[in-house]
């Protein structure tokens, strides 16, 4: 597993329990957790493979902790990640306003990694209208400010999930060509400004 | 038919000279005997030496050979180590003076062989600690004799050979790649030589130059291999391990940086933190499962063992294994696959339960040396984003981040109060308090059978030492009551010593009197 090669990485961020790890389950392994499951050791890093057309793109998605109390390490998690997909629950609007949190910290930090909104547990909205929090068109006016996509997904059902990340992969793809030539300066830069030095010790 | 005959007697002629050939051998008896004399018989395939002189020759010839290697591996050795000083200038010119008598001195001891081949870093070093003892260079740099003192002379024979081993994996793994891989061998060389004049450089800068030369080789090897990343990810791993293992001593927690500090202070940031318990982290591990805790012990090994390795990939994998025991560890906990908001909780407890000896230099070693590609993205790459999160949680840690008050924070980072005993006892923290002390934490409950256990053995053996200084007094007194009791006999009874009354039967002075008249006989009627 360590040997996979990995194109790009895939910074998951939202709340806890927003669904973060179950939208992950869903879209590698096609499957809801509602028990216990025995063969996968952790979800927290996946690579996944994806066949663009003739290409072939490895997606390394990478969990992190939502909790508030590691908010200040957050920098560390989406340091040189191509995408972040910025997770919250339809029907928790707390957790929308930390979906911003995240925005605005990865617009200031991490100005190549693109940015997906993707709204979880759709299902239970399905269900019971009543249960949204979050207004869709107030989030698609939000998406289209900061130039992100915006997504509806339900890891129950698999609603939309394949369809987020296939977008992660075809525009990591797209913009692959931009980068090539620019890469060895991006990764020579972050070790000039050394994050990790900062991150770790002058917080 | 004359041709036939002609044919035969030449056949024949010719087994005639064989067998006058091997009568010959047979005939002359000295010419089967050891050429050395020694009155044994030789054998051809030992060039007509008998089983002993044979062997002594051969080692003679073996250790010449080997003699020559050394003189050889030393030419080269000097060579290099004189292209090293011209190139750094006048400042080492003694260098390479100093050298040659010491590796002279150096191929005459048993370890020669070891030491000989590998890299002059060693060598130099030595020189230093000369330098610095000879009386001309008092003005030496002191960062320079620092390190020659730091290296005491078991442990660089001991990285020495494994440095050693390192090339020699390096090359056999180069030689596969024939010429593109001599390239890559005098590249690597060239910058570790390179490298070895930059000591002074800050720890950002010399870690610029290895990344320069990691993308470098890569951009290389892409144009080589047409764009197969999977084998130029392969070379670079050799790549890195090789000019890792040789740098390893110069930039590792470098005097340049204030790493050493930073270490010092996280592991005393640490210890002050020991109250912390599993539930104000919030991580779902129960202890209690023999198969957690096993897992946990040997996610702590792990950790612990990441300082040991010079390498800094072989680092990455030390973090991945312990993160593999974490994820058991909850999974087995839980029974379902741990998340990011499980594991981090979880990396942090193992963390402050282990203190991993220098922490802060080995996450910016990694940080600093690794292959890029590897540290961005992959697997390793996220168990070790995570150590640095936990890292940094663990340095910033506060009430609050414990779900504390402020004052039970400072309370129990000052030691005047323990979690433990106001979590079980409440308003009575002292009272009866043992009891659930031992129920909640099965170390200290065999902390305390074992204390049991050590009281009743120092009681026994109090006891035993009262008996036997009992027996000491007893067996002391025992010599003077029996003394006593015997002179108290003597003196009731005392010694009269009387004539000899004894008489014999047949003796004849005895006085009959006593004795009833002798037996008459008597006439009876009848």
């Amino acid at each position: 597993m360590s040997a996979m090669r990995v194109d790009a990485k895939v910074v998951m961020l939202g709340k806890e329990s927003v669904g973060k790890t179950s939208l992950v389950e869903r879209y590698v392994h096609h499957r809801f957790l509602v028990g216990p499951y025995q063969n996968t050791i952790g979800a927290a890093f996946v690579a996944k493979t994806i066949q663009m057309g003739e290409k072939v793109v490895t997606l390394g998605i990478w969990d992190t902790a939502g909790s508030e109390r590691y908010e200040a390490m957050s920098r560390i998690y989406y340091r040189g990640a191509r995408a972040a997909v910025v997770c919250y629950d339809l029907t928790d609007s707390s957790s929308f306003q930390r979906a911003r949190f995240w925005v605005k910290e990865l617009q200031n930090c991490e100005e190549h990694c693109k940015i997906y909104l993707c709204g979880t547990k759709s299902d239970l909205i399905e269900g019971d209208r009543s249960l949204r929090q979050i207004d869709y068109h107030d989030v698609q006016d939000f998406a289209e400010e900061i130039g992100a996509q915006h997504f509806e997904t339900s890891s129950k059902t698999g609603n939309n999930v394949d369809d987020i990340f296939q977008k992660v992969a075809e525009d990591y793809n797209s913009t692959a060509f931009q980068y090539m030539t620019e890469e060895t300066g991006i990764d020579l830069g972050q070790k000039k400004d050394s994050y990790f030095y900062t991150c770790c010790h002058n917080n | 038919m004359r041709s036939v005959k002609t044919t035969e007697q030449s056949r024949l002629s010719g087994i005639m000279s064989q067998r006058t050939e091997r009568r010959g051998i047979h005939v002359d008896q000295s010419d089967l005997l050891c050429k050395k004399g020694c009155g044994y018989y030789g054998n051809a395939a030992w060039q007509g030496l008998c089983s002993k002189c044979w062997r002594e020759e051969y080692q003679r010839v073996r250790q010449k050979q080997i003699q020559d290697d050394w003189a050889l591996a030393e030419k080269l050795q000097r060579e290099e180590e004189a292209a090293y000083a011209s190139s750094h200038g006048a400042q080492t010119q003694s260098h390479a003076q100093s050298t040659a008598p010491h590796s002279v001195h150096v191929s005459l001891g048993p370890f020669s062989k070891f030491e000989e081949k590998k890299t002059n870093e060693k060598t130099r070093k030595v020189t230093t600690v000369k330098k610095f003892f000879s009386p001309s260079s008092r003005t030496a740099p002191k960062k320079e004799t620092q390190e020659g003192k730091s290296s005491s002379p078991s442990i660089s024979r001991h990285a020495s050979f494994d440095t050693d081993q390192v090339s020699k994996d390096f090359v056999d793994f180069l030689k596969n790649l024939q010429k593109p891989g001599r390239e890559i061998h005098k590249q690597c060389r060239a910058f570790i030589v390179n490298m070895s004049s930059k000591k002074d450089l800050s720890a950002d800068e010399l870690s610029e130059c290895v990344q320069d030369f990691y993308q470098n080789m890569s951009d290389r090897l892409m144009g080589h291999f047409k764009g197969s990343s999977d084998s130029v990810e392969q070379v670079m791993d050799q790549v890195e391990k090789y000019i890792m293992s040789r740098l390893y001593k110069s930039v590792f927690c470098p005097e340049t940086s204030d790493d050493e500090n930073k270490d010092l202070v996280t592991q005393n940031r640490i210890r002050a933190l020991h109250w912390v318990t599993i539930q104000m982290l919030c991580v779902s591990m129960d202890e209690e499962i023999p198969e957690v805790s096993e897992n946990v012990v040997k996610a702590i090994t792990d950790i612990i063992e990441m300082d040991s390795k010079r390498v800094p990939r072989d680092k990455l994998g030390c973090i991945t294994r312990c993160s593999k025991h974490i994820f058991s560890a909850i999974r087995i906990t839980m029974n379902e696959p741990a998340s990011a908001d499980d594991f981090l909780p979880a990396l942090i407890y193992i963390v402050l339960k282990a203190n991993p000896p220098r922490l802060q230099s080995n996450i910016q070693y990694i940080t600093r040396f690794c292959n890029p590609s590897r540290l961005m993205t992959g697997e390793d790459g996220y168990y070790f984003t995570n150590l640095c999160c936990a890292a940094a949680f663990i340095e910033k840690l506060d009430a609050q981040s414990l779900n504390l008050s402020p004052e039970e924070f400072d309370r129990y980072m000052s030691g005047q109060a323990s979690p433990r005993f106001n979590s079980s006892e409440g308003d009575w923290p002292h009272a009866g308090s043992a009891p659930d002390v031992t129920a909640t934490n099965p170390v200290l409950a065999q902390l305390n059978h074992n204390l049991e256990l050590l009281s009743g053995l120092s009681s026994k053996q109090e006891r035993l030492m009262e008996a036997a200084q009992s027996l000491q007094a007893d067996l002391l007194s025992w010599p003077e009551s029996v003394q006593r009791e015997v002179h108290g006999i003597l003196e009731k009874y005392p010694l009269e010593i009387q004539s000899c009354t004894a008489s014999a039967i047949d003796a004849n002075n005895t006085d009959n009197d006593n004795l009833p008249p002798p037996l008459t006989p008597q006439v009876f009627a009848g």
